[in-house]
Formats: structure tokens, C-alpha cells, sequence
């Protein structure tokens, strides 16, 4: 599904630092893995987690993804895959403030290009009955609690019914009742849906939840 | 559509939530567009006025003024500095068949003593052919006639406003005397009030009207400053200006004397009206650029603080031109809020002068303002809106 070969990202930081994000990961992921990626802070599991997810592009080495180079596709083409083929889940939930939980979960389908043979309203109010949110559906992510708003922006990375949810330290900001909640909820979305999920974390107890690990180190992947 | 409603109504929301942001923002846009269209209001208000002044004369209506009057374009070298006409013209203009009717004017200033007040006054010695050329009708008492122009009868008609301010009510005024410079005279009739004056034509309504053979009194040369004549509707205009002109070379020569109809005049005030307007326009559109450079101002401020919030769009999907279009119309709306705002004040403004002046606010200014605002709102949105689409999605999105 997903292929980085000889992928590398760094900074310039002034004219004679360079600094290495990432230093030649190569990597392949397949339909409906559940990957944990650990590493300690500023290891590059962030960087990886972006570059996987589209929102970055490496400096040398090339992405593929369903066999195409990302290299060679335009900026528009490059959205509409995190449009359609990812779901992000980040640690700070980035839901928009100024939009209702509703409103953020279908805010996907608004800029979709591809035609949706569903209604976005109907599914997102179908979701919030499944996750017990229904009543707080008119509600702000600030009159929620930390739990509630993470479930919500998991199902915004639902409603485009993605091949791959992307968790970047998905229970940083959760007490641990509630993040094991959240993680049972992704291992059953990989079980079910069967949908790819890659969880990014620090802590081992998460990782765990992975049927594969991938340790990154100093900007390296080990093996 | 859905996507454009949803984008509006982001940037609607928005605006509620910072209600004085939002006004104060688009202050400089109110007042912008409330100077241009006010301005273009009054200029419009006063241009149908003077048409309206001229209208009033009627189609078949000419002046006969010593000099060039109109000359390239504009007012050339008239009466003031040129010939005048006398009792000799007045004689020729009569031999002329198609004229229904002729006022010589001749004009005279002076002191006249009211009962309660002494003021400086003007008469308009004519014939009585001239209330019909002007349109005048009479309010109260009578208008003076030909018997009075033969008598050299020292009567007088007055516009309503004088007769108001010399003798307290028009009726008042009616049998009244007044001396004007040693002469006395007897007020005899008060004309109906034609309205308006002070811009561009005479203010009828503080004249005195009298037989020009009395005016004589004043001008011993018996010498008028141009006719006002009206000509038969069943010929030809051109026709009666070629006999006129005929008349008249058998005295002058042809730069001595000019035959004008009343239309030409009115292009001609309104070409300058036309340019004075654009040029008071050109002046209040300034503030419309002030109004632009601070919503730029603003949309800059707002691309900053929403930078996370661009960072989390662009990874759910948004494009470049998702991001540039919802900057773009937040930009147009505010501009447009305070296009609409001012234009409120401009009606509300002309509502206000439209008992002392004719002012009015006409389709195209409405459309101009509202067209004007968005066109600012884009231009001034632009860069700060395309700031917010390129900003990189990583970068954007771990922006605190």
C-alpha cells in the first residue's frame, strides 16, 4: 500500500548545519497492518508519520503509494490523497474551534472532489449515535471533554471512509482509562473496517497495541 | 454551491463572534463609500435640478446674448465684457414672423426699503411676455402687463421670498411701495414660489420683476443684456434661428451676437458638472483605498492567528484554492459589510438634505458601491489570502 525507499528529510539550518530528520528509511507498509512507530522525542517519528501521511515531502528518496510516486503528482492531487485516502488523528485532536463536532466531522466531505454516495450528515449523525456523542452534536470542541474530542476527530478521520487512519500520539493528551478507550476503539476500526492504522507514540504500552513495531532512533529506523 | 454557502458562513461566524473587530475594520470602507456616493447624490441632484430649471423653459424656447456665448465647449466672452442690444434689436426681433413671444431683459441692483426691512434687492425689468417664457404664474395680486409697459407704469412684481423679507407675508406685500434707489414703485402681484435657486440659476424667488420701458428709468441708453423669445411650435427651430440671425447681421457681425437654445446650455453645465463631479469622486475614493490597505491590515492579523487551523484544513484535504477562496471571502464579506453600512448612511444623509437639496441616490450608485467593495475586498485580500494557501501543511499545523 504504502512504500518509502531511501527516504530522507532534513533542515538547513544555517550555512553550514545540516540537520537530519529522517536519514534513509525505507519501509513498506501493507493493507490492514496495525504499525506501532516508537521512538523517543525528536527521534524523527513525527517527520515519518508526516511524510507517510502527505503532509511533508522528503528531500531525497521517493514515497510510493497504490504503486505512484508522489513525486510526481501536483499539489492538488496530493490533498485530494489526504482527502480520501488518509485519516489524521493528532495529539492535540485539532479540531476547529469556530465549527460545531458536527460540523468538524463532515468538514472532509466539503472538500472532497470525488463524488460521495452517501450523505455526510446522515453518516456523521450515525457515527455520533454508534460513539454516544449523538446529544453533543451542536456543541464546540472547547465545551467537551479531552476523550470526547479525540472520538470526534477520529470520526472526521472516518466519514471519507479511508484506506489508512494516521494516530500521531493519539492518547498524549488523555488520561490513561481514556486512551486505552481510544485505542481499543482504532484496534477495532483495524479489525473491522479493516482499515491500515499507524500509531504513533513514545510510550511502550501503546506501541503495544501494534502487530508490527518500528523503532526510530536518531532519525533512523531500526531494524 | 453547498461548498461556497459553507465558506460564507465560515467567515460569517466569524464576524459574530468579534461584532466591534469587524465594525471598526470596516469603518474605512464605510466612510469611503458613504463620501462617493454621497457625493455622486448631490452632484446627481443638482444636475437633474438645473435640467429641470431649463425643461421648465420649454422646447421652443431661444436666447438672442450679445458676444459668443457658447465658444469651444464652454461659456465664452458674453454680455459682460461684449456689445449690448437696445430698443433697435427689440424692433428688429419683432419683424421676425415666427416668434410667438419676446422678453428683452435688463437687470438692475439696488437698496429697497420694505416696511420691516431695508435689503439689497434685484430686479428683472422684461416684457410681459416673460412670465410666460419663465413659466411664472401669478400667487397673489396681478402680474403687470402691456398697458403697464406703455403707461412706463412703476409697478413691480416679487418672488415670494423677498416679499416675505421686506414686508413680513407675501399678501402683505401686495399695494405695498418700495423705493429702490429713489424710485418708487408699487408692488402689484407676488408670483407663485418656483422652488429651489441658489445653485446655478437665479433664485427667482428673490426677484422683482418690472415693465422693461420703466427699467429705462435706470438705463438711459435703453440697452438690454440679451432676449429670451419663443418660437412658433409649428416651425421648424432652425428655421426661426436662420430669420433671427438674418435680422440681426444687418447690424452685427456674425461673432457679435449668438442664438442658443436652452438644451445647449444645459450640456454644456452638465459637462461641467460632470467633470467637477468625477473630480470630487476621485477625491473621496482616497478613503476607499484607506478603508482597503486596513482590511489587508486585518486579513493579515487573521491569517496568522488561524494558521493551525489552515494547517488542520490542508490535512483533511483542502487545496490551495480551498484555503485562498475562504481568505478571498472573508476579505469581500467584510468589505461588502461596510460597502452596505455606507450606503445605509448615504440614504440616510440624502433623507436628511433632501428638504433643502435635491439630492438622490440612483441605481447605478448603489450597484457602484456594492461592485467598488467587493472589488476592494479582492484586491486588498488577495495577498494576505494567498499568504494563508501557501503556508506549509506540516509547518501550519505544529504553529502555536
Amino acid at each position: 500500500m504504502i512504500k518509502l525507499v531511501g527516504v530522507t528529510k532534513n533542515y538547513q539550518i544555517d550555512e553550514e548545519t545540516v540537520f537530519y530528520a529522517l536519514r534513509d528509511a525505507n519501509l513498506e507498509i501493507k493493507d490492514r497492518e496495525f504499525i506501532s512507530i516508537i521512538g523517543p522525542s525528536g527521534s524523527g517519528k513525527s517527520t515519518l508519520m508526516h511524510l507517510i501521511g502527505l503532509l511533508d515531502k522528503p528531500t531525497k528518496g521517493e514515497i510510493i503509494i497504490q504503486d505512484e510516486k508522489i513525486s510526481h503528482l501536483s499539489d492538488d492531487k496530493i490533498s485530494s490523497l489526504r482527502n480520501e485516502f488518509v485519516g489524521f488523528v493528532f495529539q492535540q485532536f485539532n479540531l476547529i474551534p469556530k465549527l460545531s463536532v458536527l460540523e468538524n466531522i463532515v468538514l472532509p466531505t466539503v472538500y472532497s472532489r470525488k463524488r460521495i454516495n452517501y450523505d455526510p450528515e446522515e453518516k456523521a449523525i450515525d457515527y455520533l449515535k454508534r460513539f454516544g456523542l449523538y446529544e453533543k452534536r451542536n456543541s464546540f470542541p472547547n465545551k467537551i471533554s479531552g476523550g470526547q474530542q479525540q472520538r470526534v476527530a477520529i470520526l472526521r478521520a472516518l466519514i471519507m471512509e479511508p484506506k489508512l487512519i494516521l494516530a500521531d500520539e493519539p492518547t498524549g493528551n488523555l488520561d490513561s482509562k481514556t486512551g486505552k478507550e481510544i485505542m481499543d476503539l482504532l484496534k477495532e476500526l483495524n479489525e473491522k473496517e479493516k482499515i491500515t492504522i499507524i500509531v504513533v507514540t513514545h510510550e511502550v504500552d501503546i506501541a503495544a497495541y501494534g502487530k508490527r513495531i518500528i523503532r526510530v532512533k536518531d532519525g533512523r529506523i531500526e531494524k | 454551491m453547498e461548498y461556497f454557502l459553507f465558506i460564507f458562513k465560515s467567515a460569517l461566524e466569524d464576524f459574530k463572534r468579534s461584532k466591534m473587530q469587524t465594525f471598526l475594520t470596516s469603518l474605512g470602507i464605510v466612510i469611503g463609500v458613504f463620501a462617493v456616493i454621497m457625493l455622486m447624490a448631490l452632484g446627481l441632484g443638482l444636475k437633474k435640478y438645473i435640467s429641470d430649471q431649463f425643461e421648465a423653459l420649454g422646447k421652443n424656447t431661444l436666447f438672442i446674448a450679445p458676444g459668443q456665448l457658447l465658444q469651444g465647449g464652454g461659456f465664452g466672452t458674453s454680455s459682460i465684457l461684449g456689445t449690448r442690444f437696445d430698443v433697435k434689436d427689440l424692433q428688429r426681433l419683432q419683424r421676425v414672423r415666427d416668434l410667438t413671444a419676446i422678453a428683452p431683459l435688463a437687470s438692475k441692483s439696488g437698496r429697497g426699503k420694505g416696511t420691516i426691512k431695508t435689503d439689497y434687492v434685484n430686479i428683472f425689468f422684461s416684457s410681459s411676455d416673460f412670465f410666460d417664457i419663465a413659466g411664472f404664474t401669478v400667487g397673489q395680486g396681478r402680474l403687470f402687463d402691456k398697458t403697464d409697459l406703455d403707461k412706463k407704469a412703476k409697478v413691480l412684481v416679487a418672488g415670494p421670498k423677498i416679499a416675505e423679507k421686506l414686508y413680513g407675508t407675501a399678501l402683505q406685500a401686495v399695494g405695498k411701495k418700495i423705493s429702490i434707489d429713489n424710485v418708487n414703485f408699487t408692488i402689484i402681484g407676488i408670483i407663485k414660489s418656483k422652488g429651489g435657486g441658489g445653485f446655478g440659476g437665479p433664485d427667482y424667488d428673490s426677484y422683482f420683476f418690472g415693465p422693461y420701458t420703466t427699467g429705462f428709468i435706470y438705463n438711459p441708453e435703453k440697452q438690454f443684456i440679451r432676449f429670451a423669445v419663443k418660437t412658433n411650435p409649428d416651425v421648424n427651430l432652425s428655421t426661426v434661428k436662420e430669420e433671427i440671425k438674418k435680422q440681426m447681421l444687418k447690424r452685427y457681425k456674425e461673432d457679435d451676437f449668438s442664438i442658443v437654445e436652452p438644451t445647449e446650455i444645459l450640456s454644456i453645465v452638465n459637462s461641467i458638472f460632470g467633470i467637477m463631479n468625477v473630480v470630487l469622486v476621485a477625491i473621496a475614493s482616497i478613503s476607499l483605498l484607506v478603508g482597503g490597505i486596513g482590511i489587508m491590515n486585518i486579513m493579515y492579523v487573521t491569517v496568522s492567528d488561524k494558521t493551525r487551523e489552515v494547517g488542520i484544513r490542508r490535512a483533511i484535504g483542502a487545496r490551495k484554492t480551498d484555503i485562498l477562496l475562504q481568505f478571498l471571502i472573508e476579505a469581500i464579506a467584510l468589505s461588502i459589510i461596510g460597502g452596505s453600512l455606507g450606503l445605509g448612511l448615504a440614504f440616510v444623509g440624502v433623507l436628511l438634505v433632501h428638504n433643502f437639496f435635491p439630492a438622490y441616490i440612483d441605481l447605478v450608485s448603489v450597484v457602484l458601491a456594492l461592485g467598488v467593495s467587493s472589488l476592494i475586498g479582492i484586491i486588498f485580500g488577495v495577498l494576505p489570502a494567498r499568504k494563508a494557501a501557501n503556508l506549509e501543511p506540516v509547518e501550519a499545523i505544529r504553529y502555536e
